[in-house]
């Protein structure tokens, strides 16, 4: 530990931290640009100067290591005076086009202006003209104008994804950033560079002129794309009084979390988003001599528990076919488990997941669902899916389906549904299966709903819902929870649980994995 | 009783006071009439909506947005005036024009919903580029359809 004096605190810090870092972890901002915690420090923005007592010269507080007895002011005339300078320079090819820059509101060159600057241009020439739409790879569009040279997504492809398409070509005043001759950046993480980037030289195809950033909220969630489930932010307008926006969802960004994905997600998360409100399932749907009609939760919720009630009294729960998907939470699939693996002995539980997919060897995995571990920890043991053995007799099917990636791996079940007696379908998003089923439910994604799950490395994150779910729709725990209630086998269990928190609470007093998590 | 007399004693004051205004107003217009000057005129109705009054000019009135010389828009989609508008009233939606490098942004949906708007006048002082203004003079706006009072580009840009 060493002891240094920031601002006029003394503090102690661990040997080896810089003094930005140092600062930063007490509470002071000191104003950085080319400074990322993700990489080593780079020193080429300046904008991080403080003045240390006994040194001559203002130092760089991003590259500066503390050491005993520093005394460091972060506040001071001098150090404001060079900020300011500093800016002036970052500033003197700007283009300054705040008006239609889409990093505009969550821009640290913005903000840094408005909190030292605020001066008029002492510069009497005119700003330099260069290109202004550069595509550096199918997502992103480089400004050169508004680039500092911060070197960030330089840095961030040489040395996190190890694949070094870009460069600063040039030198001095005439440098710029460009991608190497035909290596444009297209590797899966390329839309990092876009989050990356401190001020808006590097831009989202995708998000490119679509709202600005101050429109938008932010609501923390997990990605479900891959059983990697990295955290993320979900953005989306509430939208206009009158006028009704054709999106909801606007981009997806990364969540800061050390123990799974860092500061980054992959493209493949960030950009398939559009199944958030594509074709979603909104009504509870009956169907009724081949006539589809709309129906209530309530009344169906209970025709189908009376549908299960009397095969389980009739000793036959082995005619009950139960289909899940592993994108369900833990709190989910432990009811599910709860219910038809425990009340209801010899039901024919199966597992229908997407294909698998390609994956790379960094965050994406194969897997396309993002709690495959939960339902393994949590101790349901699902069937093969076609069975070895033809089923014949499944007289009641509940299928989950989870249908972002396609429908395909749902075509088998078709023939079962045509000779099943009576079936139910839970779904987020219409699909073909609804003509075949008996009711559909519509539920919720895992954007909107509260819960955990169990990434493939075993860790373990909780998140809250980021959306509202539309329609009627509700979420597979409230389901799960209205049919153990039902039923009545277990009725005092099921009713004390009324929030996901009660039910993580049982099942981390179950399962040993669960325990001690919070 | 006394409240009862009291009504009659407003309506006295009432024809007290019309008759102090036909009075003054007269007696000015006789004198103009008779050429004395006086430095001040007698009251004239105007027949509104035959005779129009002049409107000041800082009168904010039915928005405009301007145009460039080339005749686009010169609205550039930063939304300021989205922002600032107090009652929601304003949707833009941008798209890119993909030959024009120096304004990449222009606007393909501008609605002002004049059945919301306040004409406070926010949007026009937030606009970077000038690009919006209220000073048509315009300010007969009824319209039989909440919706006719939704104005889009085409209109606003008359």
């Amino acid at each position: 530990m060493v002891k240094i004096t920031i601002d006029g605190r003394q503090v102690e810090v661990k040997e080896g931290m810089t003094i930005l870092q140092a600062a930063e972890s007490i509470g002071i901002e000191i104003p950085h640009l080319c400074f990322h915690p993700a990489f080593p420090p780079e020193g080429s923005c300046r904008l991080c100067l403080v003045e240390i007592e006994g040194r001559p010269k203002l130092e760089l507080a991003c590259s500066t290591i503390v050491q005993e007895g520093m005394t460091i002011s972060t506040q001071s005339e001098t150090v404001r005076q060079a900020r300011r300078s500093v800016l002036e320079f970052l500033l003197a090819e700007h283009p300054l086009d705040c008006p239609i820059c889409d990093k505009a509101g969550n821009c640290q060159l913005q903000d840094y202006y408005q909190e030292y600057g605020l001066f008029d241009s002492q510069f009497k020439e005119n700003k330099e003209r260069k290109s202004k739409k550069v595509a550096l790879g199918k997502n992103l569009i480089l400004d050169r104008e508004r680039c500092i040279l911060c070197t960030r997504c330089v840095r961030f492809l040489k040395e996190i994804t190890r694949t070094g398409e870009l460069g600063v070509f040039q030198r001095g005043l005439r440098s710029e950033i460009d991608y190497f001759p035909g290596q444009p950046v297209d590797n899966n993480y390329s839309g990092n560079l876009a989050e990356l980037c401190p001020v808006g030289a590097i831009t989202d195809k995708d998000f490119r002129f679509q709202t600005r950033s101050w429109f938008l909220q932010s609501g923390p969630s997990i990605c479900p794309h891959c059983s990697r489930a990295c955290s993320i932010y979900i953005d989306y307008h509430v939208g206009f009084p009158r006028v009704e926006l054709d999106k909801y969802v606007y981009r997806i960004r990364a969540r800061e979390n050390p123990e799974i994905n860092d500061y980054w997600i992959c493209d493949f998360g960030r950009y398939n988003y559009a199944y958030l409100e594509k074709k979603r399932a909104t009504k509870v749907l009956v169907r009724e001599n081949g006539q589809a009609q709309e129906g209530d939760w309530d009344s169906q919720i209970e025709r189908l528990v009376k549908k299960i009630k009397e095969f389980y009294l009739k000793k036959k729960t082995n005619r009950i076919g139960l289909v899940l998907h592993s994108a369900l939470t833990n709190e989910e699939l432990y009811l599910a488990k709860k219910i038809f693996q425990e009340d209801l002995p010899e039901v024919n539980i199966f597992l229908i997941d997407p294909p698998e997919g390609e994956g790379d060897n960094w965050l994406l995995t194969p897997s396309r669902t993002p709690n495959l571990k939960g339902l393994e920890l949590i101790g349901l043991q699902p069937q093969k899916f076609p069975p070895e053995k033809p089923l014949t007799e499944l007289e009641i099917l509940i299928i989950f389906a989870y249908l972002p990636h396609g429908e395909d791996q749902y075509n088998q079940l078709r023939s079962l549904l045509e000779k099943s007696h009576f079936s139910v379908l839970f779904t987020a998003h219409q699909t073909a299966l609804m003509n075949q089923v008996d009711v559909v439910f519509p539920t919720t994604l895992l954007a909107e709903k509260e819960g955990s799950v169990v990434n493939v490395e075993e860790k373990l994150q909780k998140f809250p819902a980021a959306l509202t779910p539309p329609g009627t729709a509700r979420s597979e725990r409230e389901i799960l929870l209205t049919l153990g209630r039902g039923l009545g086998i277990n009725f005092s269990f099921y009713r004390q649980l009324k929030t996901p928190a009660a039910v993580f609470d049982q099942l981390s007093q179950d399962i040993s994995y669960f325990r001690g998590s919070k | 009783m006394i409240k009862a007399l009291e009504y009659f004693l407003e309506i006295i004051h009432g024809a007290w006071v019309t008759t102090r205004h036909f009075v003054v107003n007269m007696w000015f217009h006789t004198l103009n009439l008779l050429g004395i000057k006086t430095r001040r005129k007698g009251a004239v109705t105007i027949q509104y909506p035959e005779e129009k009054k002049e409107i000041a000019y800082r009168h904010r009135s039915l928005h405009r947005l301007l145009k460039r010389e080339d005749g686009r828009p010169r609205c550039v989609v930063c939304m300021l005036c989205a922002t600032t508008c107090p009652s929601e009233c304003i949707y833009i939606e941008a798209a890119e024009d993909p030959e024009d490098d120096e304004f990449q942004k222009y606007p393909a949906k501008f609605i002002i919903d004049l059945s919301r708007c306040c004409f406070c006048g926010f949007c026009v002082e937030a606009c970077p580029e000038d690009a919006l203004r209220m000073d048509t003079q315009k300010i007969e706006l009824a319209e039989y359809s909440r919706l006719d009072l939704l104005y889009d580009l085409e209109k606003l840009l008359q």
